[in-house]
């Protein structure tokens, strides 16, 4: 029974978090921009605004678009929705943390992805076409360096399962300043700055169609069907920053089930998302978006980082 | 070389096919071509241009059927050594109207033997596919010739947008606008790309033409000044001083030296919220928003600067014929100068700031190249021209307002990069600042009024400054009764449009918006 109990309640509470927080995240790294550039900024809550305006908002859909069109969102949400499941946040182990592995997560993206980059193409659009063909290419970049990045802290944790890795990091929590462990974060951080599409490798403020990636597959959505793509953005920012939070930083997450450690757990998340929301904002405002084929050369660096906190993890060892 | 030695020099080379006209202005010397020389217009003109070193500077078709019973071409080049206007008509035949293309040596004169084909039905064989009017507009319907009414209404005709087609494996077309994203005018643009390199960029434009020529004539100048000051919203100020020149000259009216520096300060202050915005803009394109922001807020405190002084953001209803219509009191203008030293300072620490933004430095080097030998065979002008290494600034060439007794740079640039085109600016506004001083000195509190009154001519004249973004060269014809007979405007836009086409090639379609933007040409003041 109460096996019973801890699922629903701790599968419940991570839903809820992820997706009653992200708009939050989000709105923490506009606010921090507005203010590096000097501008009071829209509050931190304007996110779940724009998102119940979009809700309320008429559809208009493309008379090219196909049933891919109208299915995507809901994909894209779906999935994002199943990775919160499996990415630990406020504790650890997830319940469902059987179902799948950090691989299952990284793949889920790639369903999301997929079905985005198609409906990218299916309204028959230029700028739609133009967001998908650079959207795919930088994906088949992006991979392999998150592969090898999760991968260096699956080897040093002993388990690709994401629950396993944050729980045994958390008990040992000197291996958090390992050497190999430095590297794998800052090659992590780097692919989650262009798996989201965040400056320097997309902007999400821009308002240039020709410059657009992400934004521009997505130009033709509207109504409710553009805030389940946009919910479902935020929460895939967040999702990666809890991945980053928590396989790093693991201090402070719920091991145990009850009441007060939950409420600590939830506490040190919501303080760990938000320092990463700021170091977020602090890398799009210190930098301009690079040009699109420099992108492989920044994942480059995130994939020598992680092959190097490989070597370094089978040197020195834990 | 004075005037005299200049006609001898062409009757010399080309034989007696020129003969000397009367002209309103000291710096201009009109030349008519014979009728039955009119082949040899090309070579007079490469001449002028490769012998002598003149600039092209614009064609004025005006339909003068009514003075002489014909149509006449008006081809201005700028001698800038002697501070001198060459200008030759050419006399077009009422019922045959064709004249050799001089585009084939002359390429900056390319759009202007389109446009005047396109308003005036001359054409210049081969240079005819249409620029100025859409397809949709009737053949032979000529909007600028005088019998056409501009309150009728003309039904349109069935017709697609003439593109260069670029065919081949992986080649496809990216049509943008000509509504556009963000506060921007309107124009269409169509990219042939291979991948992301751009291999031909075809533009649409005038979608903003309002007709501005055609509703002046019959206005007095003083009523057209209110068009001009609408020509281009950020040239606001140099467009209506243009005019202003231009009608200065036709009535030999002097102006006081109090109203020449205050008329090189507006200038100037124009030229520095322009240079300041557009350097934010190049920074928001490649999404350095911090450089952005501060620029912007440099720029909003210039314009609120510009409205302290002259009570409007853009510095509307300044200019006035023979002087200006307001001038700022001893506060105002001390105000002026206490801010601009503040301004100074922390413009110099925002370029410092924004100059060590190595990724937004990046992606500005080596963008948009516009090579030297483009730039001058396009015939580019202003900040653009001088990014390519063309020493072409009318301040220095043909010196108008307290330019004479001011000493200043031009400023120059070699590589002809985004970066380039913003380093002019950055120069340029330091260039302003000093400029700005020395004029605080010289501001005379004495006589605002005019040395002369005016009083109604005719004839014609030029009528130039050095706006911020290029030379904006005005020619007025004035009637018998003072009225506007022709007006013809030629914003730096019109020259520098052709040049974009050429810096974006095999260039990616990313940065196609901050190439664009290093540019940043007025469509309003090119469609007029």
């Amino acid at each position: 029974m109460s096996e019973f109990v801890y699922t629903a309640v701790v599968s419940i509470l991570q839903l809820l978090v992820v997706l009653l927080l992200a708009p939050l995240a989000t709105g923490i790294i506009r606010k921090t921009k507005a203010r590096l550039q000097n501008r009071r900024g829209a509050s931190v809550v304007q996110p779940y605004y724009d998102l119940t305006k979009l809700f309320k908002k008429e559809v208009v859909l493309p008379s090219t678009a196909s049933w891919i069109f109208r299915f995507t969102p809901y994909i894209v949400f779906g999935s994002t929705l199943a990775i919160a499941l499996l990415v630990p946040t406020i504790a650890t182990p997830v319940p469902f943390h059987w179902i799948g592995d950090i691989i299952t997560v990284i793949y889920l993206f790639a369903v999301g992805r997929f079905f985005v980059a198609l409906a990218g193409l299916d309204t028959g659009t230029a700028f739609g076409g133009l967001g998908s063909s650079r959207e795919m290419s930088l994906a088949s970049i992006i991979e392999p360096a998150m592969m090898l990045a999760v991968f260096t802290v699956a080897v040093t944790a002993g388990s690709t399962d994401l629950s396993i890795i944050v729980s045994r990091l958390s008990f040992t929590p000197v291996s958090i300043i390992h050497p190999s462990h430095l590297l794998a974060f800052v090659g992590l951080f780097i692919v989650t700055i262009a798996e989201t599409g965040r400056i320097p490798v997309d902007n999400p403020a821009t308002h240039l169609e020709l410059t657009m990636i992400h934004e521009a597959m997505i130009l033709e959505y509207s109504g409710r069907y553009l805030a389940c793509i946009e919910w479902a953005s935020q929460m895939k920012l967040f999702v990666f920053m809890a991945l980053i939070a928590n396989m790093f930083m693991p201090l402070g997450i719920a091991t145990s089930f009850s009441f007060v450690a939950l409420a600590i757990g939830l506490g040190a998340f919501i303080v760990k998302v938000s320092i990463l929301a700021i170091l977020v904002a602090l890398v799009e405002s210190s930098n301009a978006k690079l040009r699109l084929f420099r992108v492989p050369e920044l994942l480059m660096v995130a994939f020598v980082l992680s092959l190097l906190a490989l070597i370094l993890y089978f040197i020195i060892g834990s | 070389m004075k005037k005299q030695e200049y006609i001898h020099l062409l009757r010399n080379a080309l034989g007696e096919i020129l003969t000397e006209e009367l002209s309103a202005a000291p710096n201009e010397l009109y030349l008519a071509l014979k009728p039955k020389a009119l082949s040899k217009l090309p070579d007079v003109c490469s001449l002028l241009t490769k012998s002598l070193r003149g600039q092209f500077v614009t064609i004025i078709a005006n339909d003068e059927q009514s003075i002489r019973g014909l149509f006449s071409l008006y081809y201005i080049f700028s001698l800038p050594a002697d501070d001198l206007f060459i200008i030759l008509r050419v006399s077009v035949d009422a019922q045959h109207r064709e004249v050799p293309s001089i585009s084939s040596s002359i390429e900056a004169a390319d759009w202007f033997e389109r446009e005047m084909k396109d308003w005036f039905g001359i054409i210049a064989f081969p240079n005819i596919r249409k620029l100025a009017v859409h397809p949709d507009w009737p053949e032979e319907v000529y909007p600028m010739a005088k019998e056409f009414n501009p309150r009728q209404t003309i039904p349109r005709v069935k017709g697609t947008f003439d593109f260069r087609h670029v065919e081949g494996e992986g080649v496809f077309e990216i049509p943008v606008g000509p509504v556009h994203a963000g506060i921007i005018e309107p124009g269409h643009f169509r990219f042939s790309v291979a991948g992301e390199p751009i291999i031909n960029l075809d533009a649409q434009l005038f979608y903003t033409h309002k007709g501005t020529e055609k509703i002046a004539e019959g206005l007095t100048p003083q009523r057209a000044l209110w068009l001009a000051e609408r020509i281009s919203g950020d040239s606001t100020f140099a467009h209506a001083l243009a005019f202003c020149h231009a009608i200065e000259r036709i009535c030999a009216r002097e102006i006081s030296a109090r109203a020449l520096v205050l008329r090189t300060t507006l200038l100037e202050l124009e030229r520095l919220y322009n240079h300041v915005s557009d350097i934010g803009s190049i920074f928001l394109d490649v999404g350095f928003s911090v450089g952005a922001a501060m620029a912007f807020q440099l720029k909003e405190r210039f314009m609120q600067l510009n409205e302290m002084l002259t009570g409007s953001r853009l510095l509307r209803g300044m200019a006035a014929i023979g002087g200006l219509r307001r001038y700022p009191n001893k506060s105002q203008w001390n105000a002026l100068h206490a801010e601009l030293a503040t301004g100074r300072v922390e413009f110099n620490s925002f370029i410092d700031l924004a100059m060590s933004a190595s990724t937004a430095i990046d992606r500005l080097e080596t963008t948009g190249v516009l090579s030297h030998k483009d730039a001058y065979r396009l015939g580019i002008v202003g900040i653009a021209g001088r990014a390519s290494g063309i020493a072409r600034d009318f301040r220095q060439d043909h010196p108008h307002c307290s330019y004479p007794h001011l000493q200043f740079k031009v400023a120059q640039h070699e590589e002809g990069d985004v970066l380039a085109r913003m380093n002019v600016r950055i120069d340029e506004v330091r260039e302003s600042f000093n400029i700005l001083e020395q004029l605080h000195r010289q501001y005379d509190h004495g006589s605002i009024a005019a040395t002369s009154e005016y009083r109604e001519a005719s004839g014609h004249a030029l009528g130039y400054v050095e706006g911020w973004r290029g030379e904006i060269v005005h020619w007025i014809m004035l009637d018998e009764h003072g009225k506007i007979y022709r007006w013809k405007i030629t914003d730096p836009s019109f020259h520098n449009w052709r040049a974009l086409k050429v810096a974006v090639l095999n260039n990616i379609v990313p940065d196609f918006p901050v190439i664009n933007k290093s540019f940043n040409l007025s469509y309003s003041g090119n469609d007029r």
